[in-house]
């Protein structure tokens, strides 16, 4: 068993429990364990929190990492804006020693330092990771494959970009989790401008909620334009953002597009065998109905 | 940016004072600044526009990421925290991946935005976030839905964060009044209102 400290952010287990309840017992089927990570508080949001102060964003992550260090694990989480504030503070602080001296001199004062002895990881990164678990391994994992469904993939902005701040390489055309998707059974579909943001980040839908959904409904657009059943990706924010956006895009621009969102953990767990109702799928606001019929 | 040297040449002075050949309100630190909060080498851009062209922001506003760059480059520090487009980047990076001088355009946008907010210029929602957090430890606090939804699923109604460990908000309050921020939130909502 590879063994992570597990950081759950805000929407994941505030929003949509599912995404958390799903991360645990899928991960532990293919080898890893989510320890709980106590105390651990908002990654800080990276749009909401660092377009006010980055130094005091800096030092709010640092808190979360140390939570970690002092389990001795690295941390592993399911969402990108976790990713961007929890993954890039411990490497930038890992690498400026003037940012990680200002951040101790804060730290200090509630009897934490940070040292940066441990690592941060995109749970869907391990999925896909030969060394931790591999694309083999979550077929092996699948009971019930998704066969006959056409699934589309949106891998939102802060897990793979800026591309040489990461380790992803490729931010045009990436196919990683298509290969995740393929191996529960589904078909994954290309569409147009797939590497287009949600339109959620930046503060920007709290900022403009109109702007915002109009960058959704551009990839609502694309997306129906090659019929898949569902989309999936790996980021409650970028989830809430098309689930209950689509709500909102209803509402103010009257148009209805009715395509079931799912976090890759929630289809992970669909297809090991979990019930609808293990994954809390009534919390969505899109129905999601039409797909399970398809697979159950 | 302001002039050290003078000509000497009163005539010449005067034309320098006409707007059409030189414009005094900009600042050479604002550029410094912005590169130093962003951590990244602004004035290397030379207008190509690619960061434009890469930006879901662009198509739907008047938010331009290549005239913000020129702000930065030329030191316009009034015009670059003023403008209420500052707020529409969604920080996608996109323009960062595809920039050929190997600038960081986000984030010059969020030192912009960092030097914008110190003086007080930050759209509510922004400082909201900073309050909710400051109280719960979250952006986005669990609530009865929720809740019982959790229990549904076999799991505790408070997640293991400060939800369920309310003892560690005092640290998260302690470095965010290290900074005076939430007093400065208070402050700028109450203003509003
Ligand atoms: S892509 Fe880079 S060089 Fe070109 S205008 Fe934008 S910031 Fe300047
Ligand atoms: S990071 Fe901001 S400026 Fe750059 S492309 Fe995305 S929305 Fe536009």
């Amino acid at each position: 068993m590879h063994e992570y400290a597990f950081f759950l952010g805000c929407i994941a287990p505030n929003r949509y429990p599912g995404c958390e309840a799903s991360a645990i017992k899928t991960s532990e089927k293919v080898g890893i364990k989510l320890l709980p990570l106590c105390g651990a508080s908002c990654c800080p949001a990276p749009g909401a929190f660092g377009s006010i102060d980055l130094n005091i964003w800096y030092a709010m992550a640092a808190r979360n990492v140390v939570l970690a260090e002092q389990m001795d694990r690295d941390i592993a989480l399911i969402c990108n804006g976790c990713y961007k504030s929890i993954y890039e503070v411990n490497h930038i602080l890992k690498h400026n020693d003037e940012l990680r001296d200002g951040v101790n001199e804060v730290l200090k004062e509630i009897d934490m330092e940070y040292k940066g002895s441990i690592d941060v990881w995109h749970l869907a990164e391990l999925y896909y990771d030969p060394k931790i678990c591999g694309v083999d391994k979550i077929r092996e994992s699948v009971s019930r494959p998704l066969t006959g469904t056409k699934i589309a993939v949106h891998y939102g902005c802060h897990l793979m970009k800026p591309r040489k701040e990461r380790h992803f390489g490729d931010t045009d055309h990436p196919m990683w989790i298509e290969e995740l998707v393929a191996a529960l059974g589904a078909e994954p579909v290309q569409y147009r401008n797939k590497m287009q943001c949600c339109g959620a980040g930046g503060g920007v839908r709290g900022f403009d909620l109109e702007h915002s959904l109009d960058i959704t409904n551009e990839k609502m657009i694309n997306l129906q334009e090659v019929g898949a059943d569902a989309l999936t990706e790996v980021c409650p924010f970028c989830q809430l953002q098309y689930d209950r956006g689509q709500v909102e895009i209803e509402e103010k621009f009257g148009i209805k597009y009715g395509l079931p969102v799912l976090h890759f953990n929630e289809l992970l767990g669909l297809a090991q065998g979990m019930s609808p109702d293990e994954l809390a799928l009534d919390l969505h606001a899109v129905d999601v109905t039409p797909f399970l019929e398809k697979i159950l | 940016m302001a002039r050290e040297k003078d000509y000497g040449n009163p005539s010449l002075e005067a034309k320098l004072k006409d707007r059409y050949y030189y414009s005094d309100d900009t600042n050479r630190d604002f550029t410094k600044e912005v590169e130093k909060i962003g951590r990244t080498i602004a004035h290397m851009c030379y207008q190509c526009g690619t960061c434009t062209g890469s930006c879901p922001s662009a198509p739907r506003s008047s938010y331009r990421i290549r005239l913000f760059m020129r702000r930065a480059v030329l030191g316009l520090e009034e015009e670059a925290l003023t403008d209420p487009d500052l707020w529409l980047c969604t920080t996608c990076y996109s323009c960062t991946d595809r920039c050929p001088r190997d600038i960081a355009p986000t984030d010059v946008i969020m030192a912009m935005r960092n030097l914008a907010a110190r003086r007080d210029i930050v759209p509510r929602n922004f400082l909201k976030t900073v309050q909710a957090i400051y109280t719960t430890g979250h952006g986005v606090p669990n609530n009865d839905v929720n809740r019982a939804a959790r229990v549904k699923l076999g799991m505790d109604a408070e997640p293991p964060t400060t939800c369920g460990f309310p003892e560690y908000i005092e640290g998260i309050k302690a470095i965010i009044d290290h900074y005076g921020l939430k007093d400065r939130a208070d402050k700028i909502l109450s203003e509003g209102e």
